[in-house]
């Protein structure tokens, strides 16, 4: 009986979730978005500040000294370098107001006799990991010209060397993205929910249900389960766009770990977490109105303090702090453990112990507060 | 045997901090009244007087009730006795983003039928109040009336021995109004109990063979239809003339 009960809740669920456009639109079409576009927007995060951007410059060889000559060939025909002249007439002050240039380096006279160092001069809107790069360029050049050194990473290459895992070795903007986005769109499952809910509970249907021999629990399952499936094929939709479809319009690749069995528990407990949110919605809000204000801050607040919107390693200090009281912080750190950390089952753990407490959390509370009436 | 017997019901929506008597309202206090089976009873009474009050605690909805409530035998709550019950409320409860048929589905398999019994109880239901050529329609392209006539669809559809009807032709054209009371009547020749909670004096006067008329949580008369001449003037001798708006 309770079974039959259950499968015709789902259906019931399922039909009027896929006849509303605007909850496809959130559930679906919003995270998928989201993934397009701040992949191809933290492009900049995430690339080789080396080899993948070219930095316009101009540069101004006050010196004209053979060393200086060949300090500025050495700018220039680097790779990392947009040689660009300043216009004629233009003060070299100014040349960031106008966009023509993101660095400027003069070299001095009396740079041989080492008198005055080399000057670098940067836009100040230049991404900090440019300006770190060109710096390191800037004195390994100089370093050349003055010591004599033909090629100092040559030398440098015997003294240091970078080691990563096999296909690990940049993650790619796709990579955070995606389970970010899943995420996002998982606990924005809580504004349907919360909405249905309410209207349910508003015009009279839900009420109507109780006049049947139908347990407050039943009505309960019924409602968590659509939303728990709906949650788990958002999160297939998201992953299937980012293994096989987001490479070929993004360019860059998402990879899944050695560890893909480990998505199907930290899947379920990120789900729970989120239908979590989604009923404690519901038991909070009084009217639709209510609920998807309260949803809708709730899902974005976490979003930006979990990570999400915002990469969590290049947040300050503080903020990295804070990100830990976001439930979206541990699932998506859950999430990279399995794709690019590679990482064992006990090291995910503790991150699933926290989703799952958030969830119990989240239905202790609504248990206590829900009005079936 | 009666339909439904009520005695001693005494509920209230408040709970004060003081749980003393004086600062408790009643909805319903000390009310008692049965409904006979086969016969159509109405249930009177202005805004207020408790009404649908007393339908949520018939159909289980509402608990904590002091007093009894009796459902052709069975005492409630009890599963057997929802069951034998069917509940039109006043508010459309239906889904409107689905179907005729896929809202008789669901409360269907709500009320335990079978694939089968659903299949063909919903054709019956459909063509009693008019909707079998709009049974594929999802209710919100219904009219005021059709909606009215599935709220009634859904609860004929497990075939109640006692049906509870709450402002059954509210918002509702001459015409659909018309068709709903052809099938009260009926149902009501094949047998069926029905208990009618309206403000409309000529629809109970119409319908019913006894009346309950109720003011402030309590009853104020409760005897056979036969018995009062003009019902509206009746109603407003027992319940006074004054507005009531709160």
């Amino acid at each position: 009986m309770l079974k039959r009960q259950l499968t015709e809740f789902v259906k019931k669920e399922m039909l009027i979730m896929l006849r509303d456009k605007q909850t496809i639109l959130l559930l679906f079409l919003m995270p998928l978005a989201l993934i397009f576009f701040m992949t191809l927007a933290l492009k900049g995060v995430y690339t080789d500040k080396i080899l993948e951007r070219q930095i316009s410059l101009v540069i101004e060889n006050e010196s004209k000294s053979p060393k200086a000559n060949l300090l500025e060939n050495k700018i220039q025909s680097h790779k990392l370098i947009k040689r660009v002249d300043l216009p004629q007439g233009m003060d070299k002050d100014r040349i960031f107001e106008y966009g023509r240039a993101e660095a400027l380096v003069i070299i001095p006279k009396g740079f041989d006799e080492g008198a005055k160092p080399v000057e670098i001069y940067f836009d100040p809107v230049l991404d900090t990991g440019y300006k770190i790069a060109f710096r390191s360029l800037m004195t390994s050049l100089t370093v050349e010209v003055v010591m004599g050194i033909d090629n100092l990473d040559t030398v440098v290459a015997g003294l240091v060397v970078e080691k990563t895992k096999q296909n690990r070795d940049i993650p790619s903007p796709l990579q955070q993205t995606v389970p970010a986005y899943a995420i996002f769109a998982m606990f924005f499952i809580a504004i349907p929910m919360s909405i249905s809910f309410l209207k349910e509970k508003n015009d009279g249907t839900l009420q109507r249900l109780f006049t049947y021999a139908v347990s407050a629990n039943s009505v309960a399952l019924g409602k968590i389960i659509p939303y728990y499936i709906i949650n788990i094929v958002q999160f297939l939709l998201m992953l299937f766009v980012g293994v096989f479809i987001a490479p070929y319009i993004v360019g860059s690749a998402f990879q899944t770990g050695n560890h893909f069995w480990y998505l199907v528990p930290v899947t379920l407990i990120v789900a729970a977490a989120t239908t979590g949110f989604g009923v404690l919605v519901a038991a909070l809000a009084k009217t639709p109105e209510q609920s998807s204000t309260l949803a809708a801050t709730g899902a974005i607040l976490m979003g930006v303090l979990g990570g999400i919107m915002v990469p969590y390693f290049v947040m300050p200090l503080v903020m990295k702090k804070l990100a830990m009281i976001s439930p979206m912080y541990w699932a998506h750190q859950a999430y990279l453990d399995v794709f690019l950390r590679d990482a064992d089952f006990s090291i995910i753990l503790p991150k699933l112990a926290v989703l799952s407490l958030f969830a119990l959390a989240c239905f202790f509370i609504a248990g206590r507060r829900i009005k079936w009436m | 045997m009666k339909a439904l017997d009520i005695s001693g019901i005494t509920f209230s929506y408040n709970s004060p901090v003081d749980k003393s008597a004086e600062v408790v309202e009643h909805a319903l206090h000390n009310f008692s009244m049965s409904v006979d089976k086969g016969k159509i009873h109405a249930l009177l009474g202005p805004n207020g007087a408790g009404k649908t009050t007393l339908m949520k605690i018939i159909t289980g909805v509402l608990r904590g009730y002091s007093g009894d409530v009796v459902i052709l035998g069975n005492k409630m709550p009890d599963n057997r006795a929802l069951l034998s019950i069917g509940c039109a409320p006043q508010t459309i409860s239906l889904y409107m983003t689905l179907t005729a048929r896929e809202n008789l589905r669901f409360f269907g398999s709500m009320a335990n039928l079978s694939d089968e019994q659903i299949a063909k109880r919903s054709d019956e239901v459909l063509a009693q109040t008019g909707l079998t050529d709009h049974a594929k329609k999802l209710v919100a392209t219904y009219s005021g009336g059709m909606q009215r006539r599935l709220n009634l669809a859904v609860a004929l559809l497990h075939s109640p021995t006692l049906l509870l009807l709450d402002e059954p032709t509210v918002g509702v054209d001459p015409q659909s109004r018309h068709h709903i009371y052809e099938t009260l009547i009926s149902l009501n020749a094949a047998g069926m109990t029905i208990l009618l909670s309206t403000h409309m004096m000529g629809e109970a006067a119409r319908l019913c063979s006894n009346v309950t008329l109720a003011d402030r949580g309590e009853i104020v008369f409760d005897g056979s239809m036969s018995a009062i001449d003009n019902l509206e003037k009746f109603f407003l001798e027992k319940t006074g003339r004054g507005l009531r708006d709160a």
